[in-house]
């Protein structure tokens, strides 16, 4: 027992020793700290990529190293490694860090000193030369284990004509986290995408391929020549070597691939040829008026929900399109219709779809329809103007005339809308047509122009609104409790009105005229009774030693025991002097000051 | 002394004279000069009332009903973008008016893009009322809700009975919902910055700089939501999906 302190002692010590041990980055086992980089190949071609170590020894946990500027390679950090190594009780330990060299372009480059700034001192390692050559020439019929390809469905397309860019991964062996990167030129083309990728296996010159294809529409925007940069496929290259079975008894004996293979990653970027591709304006000729940049195939319907209804109902009318191209740039908006109904247009909805390996979609547009006048109206056929590409031609599409019988009213309200310049058929209402639309007229109720700020004025009053409430509520509820502790305990509310009671009963002793004997007998009363109120004591028969007593009980303070009972003793012996005392009032002024300062 | 006692209060009573005669000389002022501009609105004369109402907002004047005739004026003289700039100002302060929903509605159909400011997100959507109550009149309502809660508080103390504590549970909750509906609308008008494109024709660039890739364009009165501002260029975003960087000189806000 008599050791726990000492323990206590040592654990304090230890733990922050070993905290400092452990995080201090400053803490060498060693004065020789050495910063090195290495790589793990000096020649490669620009489909390979090189592992750059950084290797910083004789420190615990240094701060990570400044790179040198590799502005020609993409650099992946791909983690750290530590380790601790004790030789004949020299400890040694060393930090590891681990990039990702992809190189950009081919030629030599120098990759600089790598740098690390340790408490002042600075460390710093040897370059690196590497040489990035080309990749082999690919003979047609080479046994390749992966390669990419890339195509596109036409190279001279019509503006806004939809372009399919592919995307093909060859492998034939086993790839992990594939990373594809297909470029574009935004000035020049929009993109949509096609869907997931696809894999298949295809058979090259007897050689079975596992294939990944990725697809994308391209819709050129600008007319002229663009070109399409080199899509980047990187990924991670699983080599697996078998290790020689007949020696090793146990991979025989499990002949599994997790016991008997070697796997070997060899992480790889594949990168393809850049397209050309020059973009055509549509042709001037049969270009219809109103055509509105459509190039593909569409086709296009119209319905109404109800054929035959009242006077001042409505009727959805709904156009729906539909095919193969830039759908989405759909828009119909001359409807001419404004004659016989009041239109309120609905937000177009657009859903894309997928045919085949082209993208493609429906967009309907719908409008409600409140028809003017009573009788039969019919919507007439809308038409829409795109160009087919397959045709090299101009098409135009059209829907059918919807014929609508609008009966009249079921009460005698008559419509009473906006009216038709065109028909006016009411027997009776006079006809109001549109011309033109504008807006509203300015207002002009000057005392509405009432500055509103939110100025000081204003949040002064809007802090009174909040506070003064709650400032009312408490002491509404003080009051509230004070009534209730008045009511309910009679020792708290006789405190409360002693003194009160008793200058009140000193006042009219004070303008009375009593026989001295009285005089003296009330004023003893008075101050009995507010000692009997003070501390809640039934009766007043008790004497001036007694009250000492029970004041000293109820803790009041020796200076205030002694007055009291120093003036109670004095008026008890005028009480019983021989010679009568007449009325005196600074006796009444003392007992008052003395009342006044019990309260204190 | 009762001299000088009488020559304080004359002194007081003097300056609040003045200041209340200066106030309303001020008022009789300001409703001159809007009569004068509505009357130059009358008379076809949109320049000169424009040049009245800019300047009596340049002075401190934030009223509704101005920017709302300064929007109609904008119409008038045909510049859309302002006209709807000068609406969405005013709507901040009177969102229940329908003249000036009809008007803002049919100058965002006379501009190319045809955008409609955007309502917001969930919390909004959830708070239907939220548009429709200006901030002043959110405070307004907290402060009356507040008076409410505490006389019915301060009348539960009086009447112990379950339906004043009834009363005192339902109170509070509209109040702390009055307290959240007024938070959200404090955030949004601080924090989301609606914006009107002045220019007739904007590229919106891929990042701040004219080199990079136009990703859509814009055009004058298109209604845009003011993310960031860096340097001369301002992030924008029309839709979820859409945004991008302008100058800023493209861009009133």
């Amino acid at each position: 027992m008599q050791n726990k302190p000492k323990t206590k002692l040592q654990s304090w010590l230890t733990v922050p020793a070993i905290l400092i041990f452990i995080f201090s980055p400053v803490m060498s086992f060693s004065s020789n700290i050495q910063l090195s980089a290495s790589v793990d190949k000096n020649e490669l071609t620009i489909e390979d990529s090189i592992e750059l170590s950084i290797k910083i020894s004789g420190v615990r946990n240094p701060p990570t190293p400044k790179l040198p500027p590799i502005k020609d390679f993409i650099v992946r950090s791909t983690g750290t490694q530590s380790s601790t190594q004790i030789f004949n009780s020299d400890m040694q330990v060393s930090t590891t860090y681990k990039y990702l060299l992809t190189p950009k372009i081919e030629g030599n480059f120098i990759i600089g000193p790598v740098r690390m700034n340790l408490s002042g001192s600075n460390y710093q390692s040897e370059s690196i030369t590497v040489t990035i050559k080309k990749p082999n020439p690919i003979k047609p019929n080479e046994n390749r284990s992966v390669y990419t390809e890339t195509s596109i469905s036409k190279k001279t397309p019509y503006i806004n004509e939809q372009v399919v860019y592919t995307f093909k991964l060859f492998r034939k062996i086993e790839a992990r986290n594939l990373n594809l990167s297909m470029p574009y030129d935004e000035s020049f083309f929009r993109k949509e995408n096609l869907g997931k990728a696809k894999r298949y296996s295809r058979v090259i010159n007897g050689i079975a391929y596992d294939v990944d294809e990725v697809s994308i529409a391209l819709f050129p925007i600008k007319i002229g020549e663009s070109t399409i940069p080199p899509s980047m496929m990187e990924l991670d290259l699983i080599h697996r070597t078998q290790t020689n079975r007949r020696r090793d008894p146990f991979a025989r004996f499990f002949n599994d691939p997790f016991f008997g293979d070697v796997t070997q990653n060899k992480h790889k970027v594949l990168s393809t040829k850049s397209i050309k591709m020059n973009t055509q304006p549509l042709p001037k000729k049969g270009k219809p008026s109103g055509f509105k940049n459509l190039v593909g195939q569409f086709s296009m319907t119209a319905k109404v929900g109800k054929e035959s209804f009242d006077a001042g109902d409505t009727t959805t009318l709904t156009f729906t399109v539909s095919g193969i191209g830039n759908v989405m740039d759909v828009s119909l908006t001359d409807l001419n219709l404004g004659d016989q109904f009041k239109i309120y247009p609905d937000q177009p909805i657009f859903t894309k779809s997928i045919h085949g390996n082209q993208i493609g979609g429906e967009k309907i547009f719908k409008f409600a329809l409140v028809p003017f006048t009573t009788g039969r109206q019919t919507i007439s056929s809308i038409s829409l103007n795109y160009f087919d590409p397959d045709k090299n031609d101009y098409n135009t599409i059209s829907t059918n005339p919807i014929n609508l019988t609008i009966k009249p009213g079921t009460g005698t309200e008559n419509l009473n809308l906006v009216q038709s310049k065109v028909a006016p058929t009411q027997q009776n209402g006079s006809t109001i047509s549109i011309l033109a639309r504008d807006i509203l007229p300015i207002h002009t109720h000057v005392e509405d122009f009432e500055s509103v700020v939110f100025d000081k004025n204003r949040r002064i009053m809007y802090m009174v609104g909040f506070l003064l409430p709650t400032l009312i509520y408490l002491l509404a509820a003080g009051y509230i409790r004070y009534n209730h502790k008045m009511n309910d305990d009679m020792s708290y509310s006789r405190r409360q009105v002693a003194h009160r009671k008793a200058m009140k009963k000193l006042d009219q002793l004070s303008v009375s005229n009593p026989e001295p004997k009285d005089f003296v007998r009330e004023l003893s009363q008075i101050i009995r009774e507010y000692i009997g109120d003070k501390l809640n004591l039934q009766g007043t028969a008790f004497t001036s030693k007694e009250v000492g007593e029970k004041l000293n009980k109820n803790t009041f303070a020796d200076d205030k025991i002694f007055a009291i009972k120093k003036l109670l003793e004095k008026i008890e012996s005028m009480q019983y002097m021989p010679v009568l005392v007449v009325k005196d009032h600074c006796l009444i002024d003392e007992t008052a000051e003395l009342l006044m300062y019990l309260e204190k | 002394m009762k001299t000088k006692k009488l020559f304080i209060l004359w002194a007081i009573l003097s300056t609040m004279l003045i200041s209340t005669s200066q106030v309303e000389a001020q008022e009789n002022d300001i409703s001159s000069q809007i009569t004068l501009a509505n009357e130059f609105y009358h008379e076809k004369n949109y320049q000169a009332a424009a040049d009245i109402f800019e300047k009596l907002i340049d002075q401190g004047e934030t009223n509704g009903f101005l920017y709302y005739n300064l929007g109609n004026t904008y119409m008038r003289l045909g510049d859309t973008g302002s006209a709807i700039l000068n609406y969405l100002r005013a709507q901040l302060l009177l969102p229940r008016n329908e003249n000036l929903d009809a008007n803002l509605r049919y100058a965002i159909n006379q501009t190319q893009d045809q955008l409609s400011p955007s309502r917001g997100g969930l919390i909004p959507s959830l708070l239907f009322w939220v548009h429709s109550i200006n901030l002043i009149e959110h405070f307004e309502i907290l402060v009356l809700l507040n008076i409410i809660f505490w006389c019915i508080c301060i009348g539960s103390l009086y009447y112990r009975k379950s339906l004043w504590k009834s009363l005192k549970k339902i109170s509070m909750a509209i109040l702390l919902l009055a307290f959240f509906s007024t938070g959200i609308k404090y955030y949004f008008l601080s924090k989301h910055k609606i914006g009107v494109i002045m220019d007739k024709k904007v590229d919106v660039k891929s990042d701040h700089n004219t080199q990079n890739v136009t990703l859509f364009e814009l055009h004058e009165g298109a209604i845009i939501a003011v993310n960031q501002e860096e340097s001369e260029w301002v992030h924008i975003s029309v839709s979820t999906d859409k945004s991008g960087w302008i100058p800023i000189k493209s861009i009133d806000y």
